[in-house]
């Protein structure tokens, strides 16, 4: 079985297309960003959560109003688990506290349906801002690393572009979460420490595509003339373009089935995952090798390619 | 023919060494399988008993799961460090207070170095250290390096105190790590009594005794403050007259509470036991006390014939007679004249001494024995005690004095202890993770294995076997270094699966391209994995740099991720191209395989 075998795709001559729309994308993921925001999760805000679970099925509301009238400020939410809810509260030092209110609560307002506090998480405000600190200086790092690493394997201006398109793919994904945050309870999308991981792995794997492609370039621009780049560009991304997307293709195999089956604290990072493989790949064909040879033409001088065979 | 002996050799003792590294995790499953068959307890214990050995050792070595999936408790403590250097320092003036206000109010928001931030606060006020700390003769660097030394002391004792009361309380396997310059964390798994936990882990059991002054000081100081007291909140609440006219509703009860003052009385009714101590930490309340003296509660009420519930007040002199650092034995028992538990101490030499003379110059006199700044008990001194011995009653339960033991055996905290970050899940939720985690896996492999068979045909069986085996390597190597296998794990290993057979399907892209070249299918094979070998590698490399700083940014679960990530990428490595290659050369020659098993 062969998929996208010996295509012919003008990708670069259609690249300004793709530049429009990766833009388009990211800038409306930026107006979201600065007009919704992010919906953190209480690992980046502080806060404590209770997930509850009973024995039949119960009504939201009708706990709602048991957990208010027990005096918990507090948000209950429907949670992505068979008869279960989310407590959302500010944070407590102690939880017993909270863990006996929201239990004796429970118990005595619906006397029928046993309940059972199946977790409890809090964290304190100092904590969460020294975790946001340190997933940024993760990101920056894994950038840095990755700059450095594909600029020593290829060159600047190879690395500079993958180093772009993670950008691209990292702030689409942040503008999704930040356009349907919040916006479903089976799936709240919050920013929490495993969205980070998936940042960072989508960081790790957009850049594996990306080499792919320059690998086949760096293949073939040998000893040609700078005239024939868009020519060796295009038909580079052509002949890659099978193993790109089935190397994508397996791994999006492995997430959707992450998404279906991992539950609902894995949800989230499965998402991310999807729509970062997703867009990585995009960016991969459309955006690194044909922000290369822009670049490329701009600075006149051929490409002189590390580890060229 | 002899490089491909080594290769199989290779691959042959990897398996070997993977499947004995999971030996004692199939071991100790079967084990419990066992156990839980047999159908009467006394079989079971018997079974037990017979092979207690060989279960530790399978336990011991098989792979552990994580707090996620078996249950349990992660905590995050905090050291007060503030309070710490508090302690130390002297001449305490406004200025002092106001800098250390400052300063906790910037510690509050983030992780950074407390000293430092308290050296930076100075230096914005333009005093020196040495006017609070040591030595005046100490330069600002010498100081901080001292408070430096004092807090990382600091921190390395709670961490002792905290591993002593957790080993003696009996939990397994706990993890204790000190994390930057003052958190803890802390991994208990299995605990089904959070809230005694809690409370055991925060105690600082600071252990005093401390002098009683007689009734009629303690009467007269108390009329002192109710009268200054009612005179000055008289003053404070007229503006809140406006209020005067409303009933008292749940709402007000706090403009209530502070616009009317209710006098102090020798003994508090249960109701008004929060009331009464809101009001002897007032700094106002404090300075009407007579020099070197400090009012305190009683830890447990005394009931009266009517069943009504008192707590008494005591006023007792500051600074103690003897402190809890003293203590080198203590056992919780019940008492002898009555069933009330109790908790029995013994002294070393040094206290044993100070003990016999206190109490010889005080018969006849109360020495109030407090603990974290209540009273527990306020015996007269009946004769001097030569032999070191004390004891705290007024214990509720047989519980709490036991773990007052554990407390108190184990030395007090240096400084307050907080927790500040607290994951506790449910065994239940737990087995639902697990069950959740192994159908990621089942469909994963599925998924993936079955694509690339569709794919790539026979030579996509040989990508499977070689993810069989990076599987079996990744959860080897986590059973091997005994690091716990958490969801976030399983997630890594389900990603894993789908990022591990890229290579193959780079070689495999690749072999196709050379065969329409038209090339021999060997000379095909050769040049692909050849061809194909420096953007696996350099793919790999990244995604390898990308989980690493994962590891080393992340906490808790998402480092598990990040751990078999790194492990199942490099694996990989060997697996999609070794293992896979020697599979051609071996089956190259034959009819087994031909230009069409690649799709």
């Amino acid at each position: 079985m062969r998929i996208l075998h010996a295509t012919s795709f003008n990708f670069i001559k259609h690249r300004k297309i793709a530049y429009g729309i990766s833009l388009l994308l990211l800038v409306s993921g930026m107006i979201s960003l600065a007009v919704r925001g992010l919906n953190y999760g209480i690992d980046f805000k502080g806060g404590s959560e209770v997930v509850i679970r009973f024995e039949k099925n119960a009504d939201v509301g009708r706990v709602r109003s048991i957990i208010n009238d027990a005096g918990l400020q507090g948000v209950i939410k429907q949670y992505g688990l068979a008869r279960s809810f989310l407590l959302r509260t500010d944070f407590q030092g102690e939880t017993s506290t909270l863990k006996s209110l929201v239990s004796g609560s429970l118990r005595d307002g619906l006397p029928g349906n046993p309940h059972e506090i199946v977790s409890i998480q809090a964290v304190g405000p100092s904590i969460a801002s020294d975790l946001k600190w340190s997933a940024m200086k993760a990101l920056l790092a894994a950038l840095a690393a990755i700059l450095l690493y594909v600029g020593i394997r290829f060159e600047i201006k190879f690395a500079t572009a993958g180093v772009i398109a993670i950008f691209h793919d990292v702030l689409t994904v942040l503008g999704l979460f930040s356009l349907l945050g919040g916006v479903s309870d089976f799936m709240p999308l919050e920013i929490d420490q495993s969205i980070i991981a998936a940042f960072l792995t989508i960081a790790g794997y957009s850049i594996t595509d990306t080499v792919v492609v320059y690998d086949r370039i760096r293949e073939r621009i040998k000893g040609q003339r700078p005239s024939d780049y868009e020519k060796i560009f295009n038909e580079s991304i052509n002949q890659t373009l099978s193993r790109t997307v089935i190397t994508s293709g397996t791994l999006l195999l492995a997430i959707i089935v992450l998404f279906i089956f991992a539950g609902p604290a894995i949800r989230g990072f499965a998402f991310a995952m999807f729509f970062g493989v997703l867009v990585g790949t995009y960016s991969s064909i459309f955006v690194a090798a044909p922000i290369v040879l822009d670049w490329q033409r701009r600075s006149k001088a051929p490409i002189k390619l590390r580890g060229a065979a | 023919m002899k490089q491909n002996r080594v290769k199989i050799l290779l691959i042959v003792v990897i398996t070997i060494v993977s499947v004995w590294s999971l030996y004692p995790t199939y071991r100790d499953y079967a084990l419990t399988k066992k156990i839980e068959s047999l159908a009467s307890s006394r079989d079971s214990l018997q079974f037990l008993l017979d092979h207690r050995n060989e279960i530790e050792q399978a336990r011991e070595k098989s792979l552990k799961l994580g707090l996620d999936l078996k249950g349990g408790m992660h905590l995050v403590m905090e050291v007060d460090l503030l309070d710490l250097i508090d302690q130390k320092a002297w001449n305490k003036d406004e200025r002092f207070y106001r800098i250390m206000a400052n300063v906790k109010s910037r510690s509050a928001n983030s992780g950074a170095n407390v000293v430092d931030l308290l050296a930076s606060e100075f230096r914005k006020e333009n005093v020196r250290l040495s006017r609070y700390f040591y030595d005046i003769r100490n330069s600002d660097r010498e100081i901080v390096d001292k408070l430096n030394k004092e807090a990382q002391d600091a921190l390395s004792r709670a961490k002792e105190v905290i591993r002593n009361r957790i080993d003696q309380y009996g939990v397994a396997e706990p993890v204790i790590q000190a994390q930057g310059t003052r958190r803890l964390i802390i991994e208990l798994s299995g605990v089904t009594d959070e809230a005694r936990v809690r409370k055991l882990l925060k105690g600082t059991a600071k252990l005093e005794f401390k002098l009683l002054k007689d009734r009629e000081t303690l009467l007269r100081t108390l009329d002192r403050i109710n009268t200054t007291l009612s005179q000055s909140d008289a003053a404070g609440a007229a503006p809140d007259s406006a209020f005067a006219g409303m009933p008292p509703t749940g709402a007000d009860s706090l403009v209530q509470k502070s616009a009317s003052f209710r006098p102090l009385f020798e003994v508090a009714d249960e109701y008004s036991r929060d009331y009464v101590a809101s009001l002897l930490a007032r700094e106002d309340v404090r300075a009407l006390l007579p020099q070197d003296t400090e009012l305190l509660l009683s830890a447990k009420p005394d009931e009266n014939v009517k069943g009504e519930k008192f707590y008494s007040l005591f006023l007792v002199k500051k600074s103690p007679e003897l402190t809890g650092g003293v203590i080198t034995e203590a056992k919780a028992t019940f008492g002898s004249q009555n069933v009330q538990p109790e908790v029995l101490m013994e002294m070393n030499s040094e206290g044993t001494a100070k003990w016999a003379r206190i109490t010889g110059a005080n018969i006849g006199k109360r020495i109030a024995i407090v603990l974290d700044g209540v009273v527990y008990s306020a015996p007269v001194v009946q004769s001097k005690i030569p032999n070191g011995n004390s004891v705290i009653n007024g214990i509720s339960s047989l519980e709490e004095a036991k773990d007052l033991e554990i407390i108190l055996k184990a030395g007090a905290l240096p400084a307050p202890v907080r927790i500040i970050e607290e994951r506790t899940v449910g065994p239940s939720l737990g087995s639902d993770y697990i069950r959740a985690g192994m159908l990621s896996i089942i469909w994963g492999f599925t998924a993936v294995a079955l694509f690339m068979i569709v794919y790539y045909h026979k030579a996509g069986i040989a990508a499977d076997l070689a993810l069989v085996l990076n599987i079996l390597i990744v959860i080897s190597v986590l059973a091997g270094f005994s690091a716990a296998l958490t969801l976030p794990g399983i997630a890594g290993i389900v990603l894993t699966m789908g990022m591990a057979v890229d290579a193959n399907v780079l070689i495999y892209e690749r072999i196709r391209e050379e065969l329409d070249e038209g090339k021999q299918l060997k000379l095909a094979v050769d040049t692909g994995y050849k061809k194909a070998f420096s953007s696996i590698f350099d793919s790999h490399v990244t995604t390898l740099s990308a989980a690493f700083l994962l590891y080393v940014y992340g906490i808790g679960p998402i480092q598990g991720f990040a751990v078999t990530l790194m492990i199942g990428t490099a694996a990989s490595l060997f697996t999609a191209i070794v293992v896979t290659r020697l599979i051609f050369d071996l089956l190259l020659g034959t009819s087994f395989m031909n230009e069409k098993s690649f799709g």
